[in-house]
């Protein structure tokens, strides 16, 4: 990221790639503003009551501990959705009777949303931290299992038949053709799945959690008129959401990565 | 690639695990904190509302006068999570204070508790906006009216006032609404008018937008909404702690009901510790009037919930399947009833 002062040394593709967003947000901004100004509501809180609210959160220790709380649990769930996601997408889409099989059942499951999940995690986990990791895996283990299915199924023919002559089967087709092949594919669908978990985070926390950005949304509902904190959370929200997904499109920087994409 | 990035993937889960465990579990603090559940401590759900109010106040007083509290008061945002981990987990959570309705249904529906003590008695009104031309029961006909749910008592007192006006369901518009988003409904004027557990009606009162049409307390006196409810299996096997327990929200309604003095300091620490409410709102709906909501009388009277059961299956809400004492066990409420007010005084 660039720092304001290195602003001047930027080239105009990196300035405009700061001003640009800063601009169109000032503007979101100051709509936002006099969109409450002028509909006189006492309840929609405006730009400047949010960030008093994220203030007050901070100066308390609760953001810190909230943002913790989100994060840890959206890593488990992810994680325990990658190891397990890329793993059977990857052996479901090289044996078709695995296929064959198996993927009713994973397209049956895949649009239930995790909201629908929630009475059942209660059930089997109770309210501790068990039940939201257990929606964020769900809500992000189908994405990954799909994605690296198809990107086993889609694989371009010539590189197996190219494997295959040089007399490459078993464990070592698989890790020096297969993997490499599909796995711009599969990162892909990761960056898609990290989003769908984080997105799902405010579901999974209206469990009787008691900390987490989502949990902070639904708390701030039970608290009165604190809009300015639902807000807040939605604000944070969507904040590491950036960030995550900046992090997740370095993966695509790898060279193991890279040729697969293409060069626009 | 792969193995730098397992490294930093394991580092990370590595780090928030820690700092999840540090910041919001209460690990690395020794054993006394009482984290993770290790001793035998039972859970008793509650949401926050004046009409699950003993619940928290019991705890904060024993843990203030004894340094420790005897149950987990597990705190809930809403009813369908909490009556699902009633039912799904009562090694964890063996009582919940619940909707007097629910709790008859719940047993209609073969599910093994007891309704042992009420949680309060009043404590709810129905709220139009100030500007409605809204004056009597009868002119909510056609309007849409907000309800906290299906077994709400709230819906019973709506529709026992309809009756009296001449009016039934078929009158009016229902809708089912958690009551944190009620007061936002009634501003945008979503709805016309709105009924639940305070502290969300005395919230639009608050707020300037609101205005009681009724208080539960004038048009049905003694009103129970909310019943302390204790699965059969916990009060067999631990019925000292289920009487502790009783005794415990007995005597802490009484302090409540004891001067206005407490209910402020109630309002005050419940609102800090366990609601996360602006304190104002519970002094307000605590003070105005003092017998908004009461917590003496919390002993369960067979006439009273026969009541209840009756207008629940006028309304088709109940199927009236099981009596009064088949979801009612009164053995705790006369030793419950016979204590004293706690004796505690918030140190000032």
């Amino acid at each position: 990221m660039n720092r304001p002062a290195s602003l001047f040394r930027a080239t105009g593709k990196q300035r405009r790639e700061i001003l640009l967003p800063l601009l169109v947000g000032m503007l979101l901004l100051t709509g936002w503003h006099a969109a409450v100004r002028m509909s006189g509501s006492d309840i929609f809180p405006t730009p400047l009551e949010v960030l008093h609210g994220l203030v007050e959160l901070a100066q308390r220790g609760l953001l810190l501990k909230y943002i913790v709380a989100s994060l840890f649990r959206v890593s488990w769930g992810f994680s325990l959705a990658v190891v397990i996601g890329v793993p059977l997408g990857l052996v479901l889409g090289w044996f078709r009777p695995a296929f064959a099989a198996l993927n009713p059942f994973i397209q049956i499951l895949r649009p239930i949303s995790p909201i629908a999940w929630i009475p059942v995690a209660i059930l089997w986990f109770g309210v501790k931290d068990t039940a939201p990791i257990f929606l964020i895996f769900l809500a992000s283990v189908f994405p990954i299992a799909v994605s690296s299915m198809s990107a086993v199924q889609n694989m371009q023919q010539v590189y197996l038949r190219a494997a295959q002559n040089f007399g490459l089967r078993g464990l070592p087709l698989f890790r020096r053709v297969i993997l490499p092949a599909a796995l711009p594919q599969i990162i892909t669908g990761i960056r898609i799945a990290l989003g769908v978990a984080w997105l799902v985070v405010v579901a999974a926390e209206m469990i009787a959690v008691n900390s987490g950005l989502g949990y902070l949304i639904i708390d701030a509902r039970n608290a009165g008129k604190r809009y300015d904190l639902v807000v807040a959370g939605m604000v944070m929200i969507g904040f590491i959401g950036l960030i995550l997904d900046l992090l997740v499109r370095r993966l695509e920087k790898f060279d193991e990565v890279r040729w697969g994409y293409g060069q626009r | 690639m792969g193995k730098s990035l397992t490294v930093w993937g394991a580092l990370w889960l590595v780090l928030l695990t820690g700092l999840h465990g540090f910041l919001n579990l209460n690990w690395f603090r020794g054993a006394t904190t009482g984290s993770g559940g290790g001793s035998a401590k039972f859970g008793v759900g509650f949401l926050p509302v004046t009409c699950h109010l003993t619940c928290p106040v019991t705890d904060y007083i024993n843990r203030s006068t004894s340094g420790e509290g005897f149950y987990e008061p597990m705190r809930f945002n809403g009813w369908p999570e909490l009556k699902e981990m009633f039912l799904g987990r009562p090694q964890d959570m063996p009582a919940a204070f619940i909707l007097a309705p629910m709790a008859i249904a719940l047993r209609e529906q073969g599910v093994k508790l007891k309704i042992v003590y009420l949680g309060h008695r009043d404590g709810s009104a129905l709220m139009v906006h100030k500007d409605s031309g809204i004056f009597l029961t009868s002119d909510l006909r056609g309007k849409t009216v907000a309800v906290p749910g299906r077994y709400a008592n709230q819906r019973l007192i709506i529709y026992r006032e309809l009756k009296k006006a001449g009016l039934t369901f078929d009158d009016i518009k229902l809708v089912e609404m958690p009551p944190p988003d009620m007061p936002a409904a009634l501003f945008s004027r979503a709805v016309d008018a709105i009924i639940s557990g305070e502290p969300f009606m005395g919230q639009t009162e608050l707020d300037g937008y609101g205005r009681v049409l009724w208080q539960a307390k004038d048009v049905w006196p003694g009103f129970i909404s909310c019943v302390l409810a204790v699965r059969e299996d916990a009060i067999r096997d631990h019925r000292a702690e289920i009487q502790r327990l009783v005794n415990g929200i007995a005597r802490s309604g009484k302090w409540i009901d004891q001067s206005m003095e407490h209910r402020m300091d109630a309002a005050e620490f419940v609102a800090k510790g366990y609601y996360n409410q602006n304190p104002r709102l519970l002094r307000f709906v605590l003070s105005k009037p003092p017998d908004r909501v009461t917590y003496s009388r919390l002993v369960p009277l067979r006439a009273e919930f026969e009541e209840i059961q009756r207008l629940a299956q006028e309304a088709g809400i109940l199927a009236g399947t099981v009596k009064f004492e088949d979801y009612v066990d009164d053995s705790f409420a006369a030793e419950a009833n016979a204590q004293v007010a706690l004796d505690f005084e918030v140190k000032k």
